[in-house]
């Protein structure tokens, strides 16, 4: 019995959810659930956690491409079989972990990891860097503004030695959405690289009737810049369409997702944005939004190095500068943004300043600033 | 289909990080069509945009997400992605696998698909990238089948929900997050499959407030663990720390001389409610004052550790910023047990009050936190039936400009202007 | 009083069929019955799905209804396009 194409009804199952987590977990975890005392991290990537009953869980975390084949998969597998009984875990963050109960199990397994060029390096952990999370880019959706994996790599080819250390103040997680829509957010990242267009959809007044529903494309824009027209194709042909108008478009892409005539994609209009300072965890300060502090950046691929420069530079300040626990977003505030924009000598542009909605939120209404050299 | 040149993105195999390219090019040797991938991409590098479009109706019969339609704007060029769709596969809570699991997704991606992945989507799915329609319903049926797995969710539904690791193996948990994300998952399978909301909705399940699966920033309902009691502290552990013979932080900070340990200034001085203080060589906390930031206890871990009386907290609306801005989730409810002995029926009741609501005045596109901003946070108290306290605000309103009620002025709004008239000469 | 299952299958059915934009949102089907929850109106929608009177539209954030003879499918067009004569 298999699929069969005639009766594609007939057995089908539907509404079953994913597996029950408890039958993957190897037994250290299995025997622990909710007995754990507490952890440490022996070096880079290397966690032991300790359990009541005396039992010690170790874990070896690898940074990983979010983008893998099954080839690779394969491999973890071979890795996993061979020395943690056949279990392997993922991160919200990409990484890989794999677990051993005990600790002379773990150099075994690290000299396999080392042994397989640099496709497994061990890190992620502790006062450092960890793996980016990020969204598809130009491998695979049709609004990115910039490429996801690649200027992931480029990113972290660079930083490569904060991922294997514990040299920062505090841990830093760095983030990258290819559009503004975010599918992955990354509004409460450290550093978010954050892909944007900068010229409005253009209208294909040949195509549109053929492609798309004019209704859902007018409807489709969040702030109201498309409108019904009439215009003439190439044809000499007049037609029903629609038109933009360009100073209300805030260059999201979601009329290009309802309808494909509108594309907005550019070489040189598309790139790079980045945005610092946020964070998602409760600890000493509440959570935070990353700020815009380089609104554009160029597309240079295959390697993206004024976008590289630019996180490297950011991150090497915070790391030189901030206090030991101090996440960049608590850094900055403690010395004042005028501080922030002085010792990374980033330009402070007229973009950096809100001009959306709420964003009186952010304006200064106090008389207690620094003498920085922004002002002359 | 033949191999590609690639020299811009030969480039990107250099370097000591995991290289997708060299990835992606071993892959090809087996599946071809990553030659075009490949060659796509790397076209995409040399023009310098995106040569994808978008489909919007590929789906597997009777499912309203969990496939995402997506076509090469070359088909001609690239016929190996001509049609090059995404599966979301529902993954387990917390993300723990074994490898025969994964050998059988592997071989299952190998005969239906590219044999490329994302381990894992942003939302928390496993997905496979890259097929062709004629494939959906197959692969479905082997999934179900065989795999005894399912789809995620993608468009206006609920989205696969995602959890941290939780009791599985972190210690401080304060509710089993695997549990409750599994539990939800389950119970809401009609909601994951078939669109039933304005607009796409998230749950997420963080053990602590550390919050490591980003709940309060990515959720719109986030269920946070949180405790009543106090901290639980060893006074042993806690001079050994003093002494320096544990590290700080778990040995988080290893990696750079930050002088000895000193427990005034990088704990009781970074408290930020300053609720904790030395007696002697004892270690106090205020525990009424305490705001469970988790601070102390990470930075001691052998020492502290949260208390017993253990619940969470669930915060509601938050989203990325299109349209209205960035919101983080807001304080709802302060406290809730999360029991799986009860299925979860504190949390559902919850969840299923928001839902009657949005579903009926949240408008197209709109997340609950936009909702519940256009109607104010005092309408949406009075859907979930809450009292007000000061926890669901940083501070009270500063403008005076409250729409007050009828019922709540005495006499009501109705009056005499005659009788006014009597007392006040025009 | 709300409509039967049947009375609403009707009007759903009609609504698709008849509105000016051929996808429509689950909200767009709540005016058939305002007497009907919104989860009556869901749950009918979707059955009409299985019975293969509706289908789903997904532009993979949001997705609509759409009866199967009014969509414009991205690899019909393709060969329509293909067989174009001009
Ligand atoms: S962030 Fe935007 S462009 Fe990138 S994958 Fe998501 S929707 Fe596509
Ligand atoms: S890009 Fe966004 S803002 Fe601009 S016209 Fe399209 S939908 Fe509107
Ligand atoms: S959120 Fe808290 S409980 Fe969950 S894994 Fe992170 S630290 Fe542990
Ligand atoms: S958890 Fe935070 S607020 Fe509570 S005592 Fe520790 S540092 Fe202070």
């Amino acid at each position: 019995m298999g699929y069969d194409p005639a009766n594609p009804m007939v057995d089908r199952i539907t509404d079953i959810g994913p597996p029950h987590f408890e039958q993957f977990f190897p037994p250290v975890i299995k025997n622990n659930y909710g007995k754990w005392l507490y952890h440490e991290i022996t070096q880079p990537g290397v966690l032991m956690h300790k359990s009541e009953t005396g039992d010690e869980c170790w874990t070896v975390r690898i940074g990983a491409a979010r983008l893998v084949s099954i080839e690779y998969i394969r491999e973890i597998c071979e890795i996993a079989d061979k020395h943690c009984e056949g279990s392997v875990r993922w991160t919200t963050r990409n990484n890989v972990e794999f677990m051993v109960d005990a600790k002379d199990k773990v150099k075994p397994l690290m000299d396999d990891l080392a042994s397989r060029s640099n496709k497994f390096p061990v890190g992620g952990t502790g006062a450092g860097m960890t793996s980016i999370v990020h969204t598809q880019g130009w491998v695979h959706c049709h609004t990115p503004a910039t490429d996801a994996s690649g200027v992931v790599k480029a990113v972290m080819d660079e930083l490569f030695d904060y991922f294997t250390s514990h040299t920062m103040p505090a841990q830093v997680r760095v983030a990258l959405a290819c559009c503004l829509n975010m599918c992955g957010a990354v509004h409460a990242s450290d550093v978010a690289i954050l892909g944007i267009h900068r010229k409005p959809p253009m209208v294909d007044h040949d195509a549109i009737a053929g492609l798309c529903e004019l209704p859902l494309a007018i409807a489709s824009c969040p702030l109201g810049a498309v409108s019904p027209t009439k215009a003439t194709n190439s044809k000499g042909v007049e037609v029903k369409s629609v038109k933009v108008k360009n100073e209300r478009c805030m260059f999201c892409g979601n009329c290009y997702t309802m309808c494909p005539a509108m594309p907005l994609s550019d070489p040189d209009g598309d790139g790079i944005a980045i945005l610092v300072g946020g964070k998602v965890s409760n600890r000493i300060s509440y959570p935070k939004f990353s700020k815009l502090v380089i609104p554009f950046l160029p597309n240079t691929p295959p390697r993206w190095p004024e976008t590289v420069a630019a996180v490297k530079n950011i991150i090497d300040t915070y790391a030189k500068d901030a206090r030991k626990y101090e996440r960049i977003g608590d850094w900055a505030e403690r010395i004042g943004w005028e501080k922030f924009f002085e010792k990374t000598g980033i330009p402070f542009t007229i973009h950096c300043i809100d001009d959306y909605r709420l964003a009186y939120d952010t304006w200064r209404t106090t008389t207690q600033f620094k003498f920085t050299s922004h002002i002359k | 289909m033949a191999k590609r040149d690639t020299p811009l993105l030969d480039e990107l195999e250099k370097g000591p990080w995991p290289s997708f390219v060299t990835d992606l090019k071993r892959q090809a040797e087996k599946k071809p069509e990553c030659w075009d991938i490949l060659g796509q991409l790397e076209l995409s590098y040399h023009d310098r945009i995106t040569h994808w479009k978008h489909g919007g109706i590929v789906g597997v019969f009777g499912y309203g997400g969990g496939i995402v339609g997506r076509y090469s704007d070359l088909p001609k060029e690239f016929p190996g992605v001509a049609h090059f769709h995404t599966i979301r596969v529902n993954q387990p809570s917390s993300k723990f696998y074994n490898t025969a699991k994964l050998r059988a997704l592997c071989d299952l991606w190998e005969k239906h698909g590219s044999g490329m992945t994302n381990f894992h989507g942003s939302t928390g799915d496993l997905i496979l990238l890259g097929t062709t329609t004629d494939h959906l319903e197959p692969l479905f049926y082997e999934l179900t089948h065989e795999l005894h797995q399912d789809l995620g969710g993608s468009g206006s539904n609920l989205r696969s929900p995602a959890c941290c690791i939780g009791k599985a193996r972190c210690e401080w948990s304060c509710f089993d997050t695997q549990a409750a994300c599994h539990g939800l998952t389950m119970h809401y399978q009609d909601e994951l499959h078939r669109p039933a909301f304005p607009y796409k909705f998230k749950f997420k399940f963080s053990g602590c407030p550390n919050d490591c699966v980003a709940a309060l920033a990515r959720s719109d309902f986030a269920v946070i663990g949180t405790w009543k009691d106090d901290i639980r502290i060893d006074q042993a552990a806690v001079q050994s720390y003093i002494k320096g013979e544990f590290p700080s932080n778990g040995g988080a900070h290893s990696g750079r001389d930050w002088g000895p340990f000193d427990i005034q200034k990088e704990v009781i001085g970074l408290c930020p409610t300053e609720c904790m203080w030395m007696e002697g060589d004892e270690l106090k906390i205020d525990t009424s004052e305490c705001t469970r930031c988790m601070h102390c206890i990470n930075v001691m871990p052998r020492a502290l550790r949260p208390g017993v009386e253990t619940g969470a907290t669930v915060n509601v609306g938050a989203k990325a910023p299109i349209l209205e801005g960035a919101q983080f989730a807001t304080l709802t409810i302060p406290f809730i047990k999360v029991d799986p002995e009860s299925e979860f029926e504190e949390l559902i009741e919850q969840i299923e009050k928001i839902w009657d609501w949005w579903m009926e005045i949240g408008k197209n596109r709109e997340r609950v936190g936009e909702t519940i901003q256009r109607v104010g946070l005092p309408t949406f108290m009075k859907i979930m039936e809450l009292e007000p306290i000061p926890q669901m605000v940083r501070e009270p309103r500063s403008n005076p400009y409250i729409f007050w009620q009828e019922d709540e002025v005495p006499g009501g709004f109705e009056r005499d202007v005659r009788e006014f008239r009597k007392k006040h000469a025009q | 009083m709300a409509l039967s299952t049947e009375d609403l299958k009707l009007a759903i059915i009609e609504k698709a069929t008849k509105s000016p934009k051929p996808q429509l949102y689950i909200k767009d089907f709540y005016k058939c019955d305002p007497d009907s929850k919104p989860r009556v109106i869901k749950n009918v929608a979707n059955e009409l799905v299985r019975e293969g009177e509706l289908m789903f539209w997904s532009s993979g954030s949001t997705t609509m209804y759409a009866r199967p003879d009014r969509i414009k499918n991205e690899e019909t067009r393709e060969d329509a396009e293909e067989h174009k004569d001009d």
